[in-house]
This record gives structure tokens, C-alpha cells and sequence, in this order.
């Protein structure tokens, strides 16, 4: 207690030095810690408990909701399949089918359908209004606390204008991230009237083994229609949706490591310098007595506290940017959002913790081991 | 057996190619309570000798005994503890810690004593009044003299109570007025405390206030009337 009373004063003698330091840590944490977070969203985005035994019925070579329509009489036909257990036909529209930092996913859907195809909780709100009012919606819960939205609220975007009817919970991440809405209030809203045909479908399936028998079938049934289909089991489809930005995470992540790798250079850096100008005063501490380890502790609390208070205002600032700024990136129209389950933030301050304490160890090392009356002499 | 004891005591160490020696079979003793003054010229071994005795050095052969304890057979954890319990270092400057207050600065060597906060803060308290600078205790050292400093320096020293003072030049830095007080305060320490105490200094004014005399001269220990030429 003590010592670290001491290695706080030590860091006030230069505020500058100090302050330029932990501000450069928590710039790099503040990226690491998006990335990451981005990252955690991807992998909850992809660990939905219903993702094997369903599957997405996809127009053939199409990747953007934009561009993919099929007709909904599709259903009836998928619906004839054995081992096919529900099929709800899905008008998918967002704002962007590229990477977006702010996609708007609503999902057309046959209302009367939607319970007994999709798992879902009514967390607030009347179940009951939305199946009465056309322009009702359901929102879900991450979309919801996002776009700061409560029942009873109206909302336009896109030229879509819908009342939100209720707030739900589900086990798929990705589906709490979307606007539910009726499908023919969908399908008329938009510019092209697009009544007739949907953007998907969604088989759910009684035997996730039979998953690629059935994705066969399905698309046997429409290979010579004007409108072929492409059907996989949901994770294979989410996983192909965000492939792109799997990619640029896995890129974004290397930047997080160079980061981690600035910072331990720029904590050494001002730890060095502190220990260089202070060699004389470490002397006279071992002069009155004080051990080797002492001196050494002294060195790596400096650098343990630039690193951790660095990483507290970097995760900190993190933490900010994601409740308050609504991110969530789209990649062909499954949303992702940034994820802070408490592992991120143990995982960023072990970062720090761990480069503290690396880029201390050796002003430490140096500092406790040089000869007392050498140290004296030093000017 | 003297408080302090030195046999046949060598330290060399390397200057680029050459090797230098600047105590050579050094031998002294001296009791419990006295106040010896080291004298000779710039390196003369004044100052190495008085780190082998306060243990921040160490002796390439020899004896040397300080209090009862052999210094040379013991580790530099069990020297730092030693350190800590036997020796109160005054420096030429008075190497306070920029960042701590007077008060801090002199509470320092108590942080390694198993003491409580009302504890320290009785002897910290003692050692500045001791020192006459009570009023001072929440300053800063740059907001003192530099015989406050070095006053400060001297409750530090004096703070754990320590038998032996080793004090390097302790007014070398200092002005006349400054450098009397902080010698009376010494000479005070010696009387009134008992403390052993071993000054190096060029002052003739300050090596008067010695009870014993040495000289250091290529490695040749001269005592008494002798040393004081």
C-alpha cells in the first residue's frame, strides 16, 4: 500500500509523460477492445441453438436481400417435404447490403405463422396488437435498446412507417437484432411492389442429421423454375453472410496484436526513461535499507499502473462507444452486434495486466540489480 | 572487540585498463560512541571505506565487523536488512525523494519496520523535532533551504534509531551557518544519543568537532595527531 502510494507520486512528476502514456493505452485498448467485442458478436451471432435444424431457402446466386425474391408459393410446396416441420416465408429489407455500421433489418413474416415457426418471448408489450394492426411490429430486444425504442413508439425508416407492438427475446442472437413486421405490409411498403414473393424461407426440420438431404431436395424441387433456390442449414448461411467480415475481423485482429505491441513499447519506453532519470534515488533506497525486490516492485507497479489505468479508460471508452452509439454492422443483411460479456473485459484487463508487467520487467530487472554505490554516483 | 573492526580489509576495483586500490590491508577499530572524522585527499579510499562500513559496498578480502556482525559472510538481503536496523547514511547532498514530503521522506526506512501508523508517526515526528524543523513536516524538499534538506536527511538517518551514523561530506554543500548547525546537530547525536558516528570530510572546521581522527593516503590508515596535518 505503501509502495503504491509511492509509484502514484513517482508518475505525477512528469503528467505529461504520464498522461500521453495511458492515453496511447487506452486508444489501443478502446480498438482492441471493438474488435473483440465485434468478434464476440460474430460467434454469438453464429451460436444460435435453432441454427441445425433450420435451413434458409435462398434465390440461387444471389447474396443481398435486395436482389433475392422468390415466389411465396414455394412454401406449400417445401411444407409437402418429410421432415419438414414449419416453413415461414421471410420479406427480408434493410438499408444496406454492404458492410454497414447501422443496418435496419425488418422481417416481413405471415403474422398468424410467426409463433409457431420462430422461438421467441414477448419480454413487453401486446403479442394480441400485433396480429391485429397491420403496421404493428415486433422489435427485437438488441435492435430495441439500440434504436432506444419502447412500446407504443412509431418509427419510420426507409419510407416503412410501423408501431412498435412489442419487444421480444430470443435464443438466436441475430433475430433479437431485426424488426418483425407483417409480410404484405412489407411487401406493399416498398418502392417495387413486390406482393407475391419473399426474400427467404425458413424450414424448420425435425432431424438436424438430415439437414443436407433435405437442402437437396428443396432445391430439386424448383432447378428448372425461373427462380432456382440455394438451400443450406442456417449456420452455414449465416457463416457464408459474414465471411467477408470474418475476414476483416481476422485483419482488424492483427491491428489489435500491433496494438498490443505499441503499447508495450510506449509503457517500456516511459518506464525506461522514469527509471533512468530516478537510478541515483534507488541507490539511496537501498542505502536505507530496502531490498532488490523492492526497487523492482516499485519499477513494475509504475508500469502496472500506467498499463491498467491506460486499459480501465481505453475499455471504459469501449464500453461508451458501444451502449451509446447503436453500432451494429451488417453483412448481407444478418446483423451483428457488438457483444461486452463480462469475459471481454476480464480478457482486456489481462491484456494490460500482462503488459504491464512485461514492459516492466526489464527496468526492473536493471534497476534492482545495479550496485548501490554506482547507483550513488549516478548523476 | 571495538564496535567496528576492520583486518586486513582490500577493495580494488577496475578504472578502464587499470586496476585501483584504494584500500589496501586497511586495519582500524573503533568503539561504541565515538565520533571519528576520515581526512585525506580526493581519492584516498575516504569515502569506499565508509561504504564498506555501512554495507553498501563490498570488501574483496578481509574482516570486517560492524556491531558483532561480520559483514563479508552475509547475503544482500540479510545486508539490506542489517542496513536498515545498524545505519543511518547521510549523504554530501541530501538525496531526499523529490515527490515526499519532509514528513514521508523521514517515515521511509520505517516502511520496513513492523510498525503501526501511530507508531511512525511518533518517531517521524521525534526525528524532525530532533532536527528542529517540526514545522516543516508537510513541505516539499524543493521548498526548503538546502540545510533544511540536509537537516531532513539527518532525521531520516536518525529516524530508526540506528547505532552508527556514516555521514559522506554532510556540509560540503552547505553554507557556513547551515553547515555549523547541521555539525552541532551531529555532534549532539554523538553526545546526547550515544551514536557512533564516521564523517569523511575535506572542512577543517567540521573534522574539529571529531572526537578520533584517520587519515586515508595511497591506501595508508594514519591515526591522531598525525592524520589531523
Amino acid at each position: 500500500m505503501k509502495l503504491l502510494r509511492l509509484v502514484v507520486k513517482n508518475l505525477r512528476r512528469r503528467p505529461m509523460r504520464t498522461l500521453l502514456t495511458v492515453g496511447g493505452v487506452a486508444c489501443a485498448m478502446l480498438m482492441l477492445v471493438l474488435v473483440q467485442s465485434l468478434g464476440a458478436g460474430l460467434d454469438a451471432a453464429l451460436s444460435g441453438s435453432e441454427a441445425a435444424r433450420t435451413l434458409i431457402v435462398y434465390r440461387l446466386n444471389r447474396y443481398c436481400p435486395q436482389t433475392s425474391f422468390l415466389p411465396e408459393w414455394y412454401g406449400p410446396r417445401i411444407e409437402q417435404l418429410a421432415g419438414v416441420t414449419s416453413v415461414l416465408p421471410v420479406k427480408v429489407y434493410l438499408n444496406n447490403c454492404r458492410a454497414s455500421l447501422d443496418i435496419v433489418p425488418f422481417n416481413g413474416v405471415p403474422a398468424e405463422r410467426l409463433a409457431g415457426s420462430r422461438k421467441f418471448d414477448v419480454l413487453d408489450g401486446d403479442y394480441g396488437r400485433f396480429l391485429a394492426e397491420r403496421d404493428a411490429a415486433l422489435v427485437g430486444r438488441s435492435f430495441a435498446e439500440r434504436k432506444n425504442l419502447a412500446v407504443g413508439d412509431q418509427f419510420r425508416f426507409g419510407g416503412i412507417n410501423v408501431k412498435v407492438a412489442g419487444i421480444f427475446g430470443s435464443s438466436e442472437p441475430v433475430e433479437e437484432g431485426t424488426v418483425v413486421t407483417h409480410l404484405e405490409y412489407l411487401q406493399r411498403a416498398v418502392a417495387v411492389n413486390r406482393l407475391g414473393t419473399v426474400t427467404q424461407f425458413e424450414v424448420k426440420i425435425d432431424d438436424p442429421a438430415r439437414a443436407k438431404e433435405i437442402s437437396a431436395q428443396i432445391d430439386d424441387l424448383f432447378r428448372t423454375a425461373p427462380e432456382p433456390t440455394d438451400t443450406r442449414p442456417r449456420i452455414l448461411f449465416l457463416e457464408h453472410a459474414t465471411r467477408d467480415l470474418r475476414e476483416i475481423l481476422r485483419f482488424a485482429e492483427l491491428l489489435g496484436l500491433a496494438c498490443v505491441a505499441v503499447v508495450l513499447a510506449l509503457v517500456a519506453n516511459t518506464v525506461a526513461m522514469s527509471v533512468q532519470e530516478r537510478v541515483r534515488e534507488f541507490g539511496v533506497f537501498r542505502t536505507l535499507g530496502f531490498h532488490a525486490r523492492h526497487v523492482a516492485a516499485l519499477v513494475i507497479g509504475e508500469a502496472l499502473v500506467l498499463a491498467l489505468s491506460g486499459g480501465a479508460l481505453g475499455l471504459g471508452a469501449a464500453l461508451a462507444v458501444i451502449r451509446f452509439s447503436s453500432l451494429t454492422i451488417g453483412a448481407e443483411g444478418v446483423p451483428v452486434s457488438f457483444s461486452t460479456q463480462p469475459e471481454l473485459i476480464v480478457r482486456g484487463f489481462a491484456i494490460a495486466l500482462a503488459t504491464g508487467l512485461i514492459a516492466g520487467l526489464a527496468p526492473a530487472i536493471r534497476s534492482s540489480r545495479s550496485e548501490i554505490v554506482a547507483s550513488l554516483r549516478s548523476a | 572487540m571495538g564496535f567496528i573492526e576492520l583486518r586486513d580489509v582490500t577493495k580494488t576495483y577496475r578504472k578502464g585498463e587499470h586496476v585501483v586500490t584504494p584500500l589496501d590491508r586497511v586495519s582500524l577499530d573503533i568503539e561504541a560512541g565515538e565520533f571519528c572524522v576520515l581526512l585525506g585527499p580526493s581519492g584516498s579510499g575516504k569515502t569506499t571505506l565508509m561504504n564498506l562500513v555501512a554495507a553498501i559496498d563490498r570488501a574483496d578480502s578481509g574482516e570486517l565487523r560492524v556491531g558483532g556482525t561480520e559483514l563479508t559472510k552475509l547475503s544482500a538481503s540479510a545486508l539490506a536488512d542489517w542496513r536498515a536496523r545498524t545505519v543511518g547514511y547521510i549523504f554530501q547532498q541530501s538525496n531526499l525523494v523529490p515527490v515526499l514530503t519532509a514528513y514521508e521522506n523521514v517515515e521511509l526506512p520505517l516502511w520496513l519496520q513492523p510498525l503501526s501508523r501511530a507508531e511512525r508517526h511518533a518517531r517521524v515526528s521525534l526525528a524532525l523535532a530532533a532536527v528542529g524543523l517540526s514545522d516543516r513536516a508537510e513541505h516539499l524538499p524543493k521548498q526548503l533551504s538546502g540545510g533544511q534538506e540536509q537537516r531532513v536527511a539527518i532525521a531520516r538517518a536518525i529516524v530508526a534509531d540506528p547505532p552508527l551514523l556514516v555521514a559522506d561530506e554532510p556540509t560540503g554543500n552547505l553554507d557556513h551557518d547551515s553547515a555549523e548547525g547541521v555539525l552541532s546537530l551531529l555532534e549532539r547525536l554523538n553526545r546526547e544519543r550515544g551514536k557512533t558516528i564516521l564523517m569523511v570530510t575535506h572542512d577543517p572546521r567540521a573534522a574539529e568537532r571529531g572526537t578520533r581522527h584517520f587519515r586515508l593516503d595511497k591506501g595508508v590508515l594514519a591515526e591522531g595527531a598525525e592524520a589531523r596535518r
